[in-house]
């Protein structure tokens, strides 16, 4: 469960970045009074363009950034004032895949969940069960730096899960994916959904929303633009595409 | 916790060829090469200089009594060939000039009458000095037959050679061989390892933290439930080992130079440094140069934090280097010793201190200030270090 009460975020500008964006104010909203909340068993989305603060929201989620004002709950912990107790609760995916090039997918793997402290018998079952459900087994020995974007990508979703967490957060975790190991990482979260988890994750790829979403949330500028049920937002559409409704919504 | 960070960084920094290179090959082979290219080149240098036939061109003739007595100086003393000029200076002069000849010899046209008579001949050498050894040669030649002739003018005035020293006068080197080396090469020695040790830290230093931010995966490391300060300390120790390991590797390929390989061809100073090389100065050694790393260790971290690529922190730290030399090289200065003041100044204690313990006249409170001192500046270093890690501006790009 992930619930977010007006949280906002502001960030202060340096001397080069006021010259960048012309402005004289010293610090810049990225989220403004966000509010929101997804349950478990239940595939949250979080839309929004280019630096509408997607990304922003989901480091404040992961504990990464605190925010400036507003709380934030994972599975009833305070976030904001315990971290480290949510940070075990989550798997959080970044939107870089930020994996380490020396190191073999099962090292990578391993590691992470000794930072868990996954115990090894656990371990070796997690292992087995995420292998075969991304099909690592082949590349599970080969050194990420030596790996395809897909393959990247498949080991940090692993690592994200590594842990069997109760909150999964995924920053575009189709992005830059060729179809196929899309579709396999479309099926992961649907599987995880199954099991009463709960799934936050931001795309770009309104077909994907449409698919696994049951709820969805729209941010521009920081602001909450739109937040319902899936079934509601294609409601609303009045025969517009998913797309063209999205851009309705921003522009509005 | 923090062993499965520091395990985990150390065995990412060893599979990096260029952090290896820099933190075991070059330290590791720098002083055989170092001391082997020295040796080899000028040995073979002063041989080839010795045996060289120098080309002296003479004012006068080759029957000149001058030259003479230097062709009677063995040909062990350096080989030589006149040319005679016969009083024609000027294509002597132009000669020299153009190094047809090597050196030109000017003297007194009556010479042999000068010093038939008691009196005083001129000799004039015309030498180009940046020829080294030339001098030497004609300065040994010239003690030579100045001796001889001073002994045939005690015989002719019937003086007693002995009368004309008033005095024996003896200069005895009360201090030991340990502790000349200590003086003359003593502040060397830390100040390899102070150079070494920075570049040793420096690239772990850069890539665990600036690098991790550039390649993002530090964000991934930031949302595991590992405390802040428990993945700082981890990745520290690496960098603090990294900086030891390359010190280490620096003694060890000093240390086998002088034993196996036997580059040094002085005896006496092989068995001094052996002296010198002993365990217990190298433990003392390394103490200091623990709290040293870590110095560096947390005057690095703290930039790698800031920056936001490799490139920027590398940009900034390797200017770095030089501020740290600096203090290093003022303990190489005559005159300088280790008291209550120079024992606060870090880096410039650490020399002082090393240079103390391999003459064997270490004052062991001063020592122990230069610890402590070096403790407290590394403390400081990995609390600024914390501080700037703690940041969510420095970690997030």
């Amino acid at each position: 469960m992930i619930k977010v009460e007006n949280v906002s975020k502001e960030f202060r500008l340096s001397k080069e970045q006021r010259k960048e964006h012309p402005t004289n104010d010293k610090y810049t909203l990225a989220v403004n009074n966000l509010s929101f909340s997804c349950n478990p068993g239940e595939v949250f989305s979080l839309l929004g363009p280019n630096g509408a603060g997607k990304t922003t929201t989901l480091r404040m989620l992961s504990t990464i950034l605190q925010p400036s004002s507003g709380k934030i709950e994972i599975c009833g912990v305070d976030a904001v004032k315990y971290p480290r107790e949510a940070r075990r609760k989550i798997g959080f995916l970044t939107g870089s895949t930020g994996l380490y090039a020396r190191l073999s997918a099962n090292e990578v793997i391993d590691y992470f969940a000794s930072l868990y402290n996954v115990p090894n018998n656990v371990l070796k079952e997690r292992k087995a069960y995420l292998y075969d459900l991304l099909n690592m087994n082949e590349f599970a020995s080969k050194k990420i730096g030596k790996m395809s974007t897909g393959m990247k990508q498949k080991v940090s979703i692993c690592r994200t899960m590594i842990h069997d967490p109760e909150v999964l957060i995924l920053d575009e975790p189709t992005s830059g994916l060729d179809v196929i190991t899309a579709e396999g990482i479309i099926q992961l979260i649907r599987d995880y959904k199954s099991q009463n988890k709960t799934v936050l994750f931001s795309s770009h790829i309104m077909g994907e929303v449409d698919l696994l979403s049951d709820r969805l949330a729209i941010i521009h500028n920081g602001t909450l633009k739109h937040q319902g049920t899936m079934a509601e937002f294609r409601t609303d559409m009045e025969g517009q595409s998913l797309t063209g409704a999205f851009i309705n919504i921003v522009q509005s | 916790m923090i062993f499965k960070i520091f395990r985990k960084e150390l065995k990412e920094t060893i599979r990096d060829r260029k952090t290896l290179l820099i933190m075991v090959a070059i330290p590791l082979l720098i002083f055989p090469i170092l001391i082997n290219v020295v040796v080899n080149v000028s040995s073979s240098f002063s041989e080839s200089a010795g045996e060289k036939v120098l080309k002296i061109g003479i004012i006068g003739d080759t029957n000149d009594i001058l030259i003479q007595q230097l062709n009677s100086i063995p040909a062990s003393f350096g080989p030589k060939e006149f040319i005679a000029y016969n009083g024609d200076s000027l294509k002597l002069f132009n000669d020299q000039k153009e190094e047809t000849i090597d050196l030109a010899l000017w003297y007194d046209s009556g010479f042999q009458d000068i010093l038939d008579g008691l009196g005083t001949a001129n000799i004039l050498w015309a030498v180009d000095q940046t020829n080294i050894g030339y001098s030497e040669r004609i300065t040994g030649y010239m003690n030579i037959i100045e001796a001889e002739e001073r002994l045939k003018r005690y015989d002719a005035l019937g003086i007693d050679e002995q009368k004309l020293q008033p005095y024996k006068i003896t200069y005895q080197n009360t201090a030991s061989d340990q502790q000349m080396l200590g003086e003359l090469a003593g502040g060397i020695l830390p100040y390899i390892f102070i150079a070494f040790g920075f570049l040793g830290c420096m690239y772990p230093a850069i890539d665990l933290f600036s690098g991790e931010k550039e390649r993002g995966t530090i964000e991934t490391l930031l949302t595991t439930p590992v405390k802040r300060w428990k993945i700082l300390i981890g990745k520290m120790l690496v960098v603090v080992l990294s900086g030891l390991m390359a010190s280490c590797c620096a003694l060890i390929g000093l240390f086998v130079s002088i034993e196996f390989l036997d580059l040094i061809p002085d005896p006496n100073l092989t068995t001094v440094v052996s002296k010198i090389l002993t365990i217990p100065i190298i433990i003392k050694l390394f103490a200091l140069l623990l709290p040293l790393t870590v110095f560096f260790a947390g005057i690095m971290i703290p930039i790698s934090v800031y920056t936001k690529s490799f490139k920027e922190a590398q940009s900034i730290i390797t200017p770095l280097n030089i501020v740290v030399v600096l203090p290093a090289m003022l303990g190489l200065f005559p005159g300088i010793e280790l008291n209550y003041i120079t024992a606060c100044v870090p880096i410039l204690n650490i020399v002082l201190t090393t240079k103390s313990l391999i003459a064997g006249n270490i004052d062991y409170i001063l020592l122990s200030l230069s610890f402590i001192v070096m403790i407290a500046v590394a403390a400081v270093a990995v609390f600024v270090s914390f501080r700037q890690f703690g940041k969510e501006s420095n970690i997030v790009n």
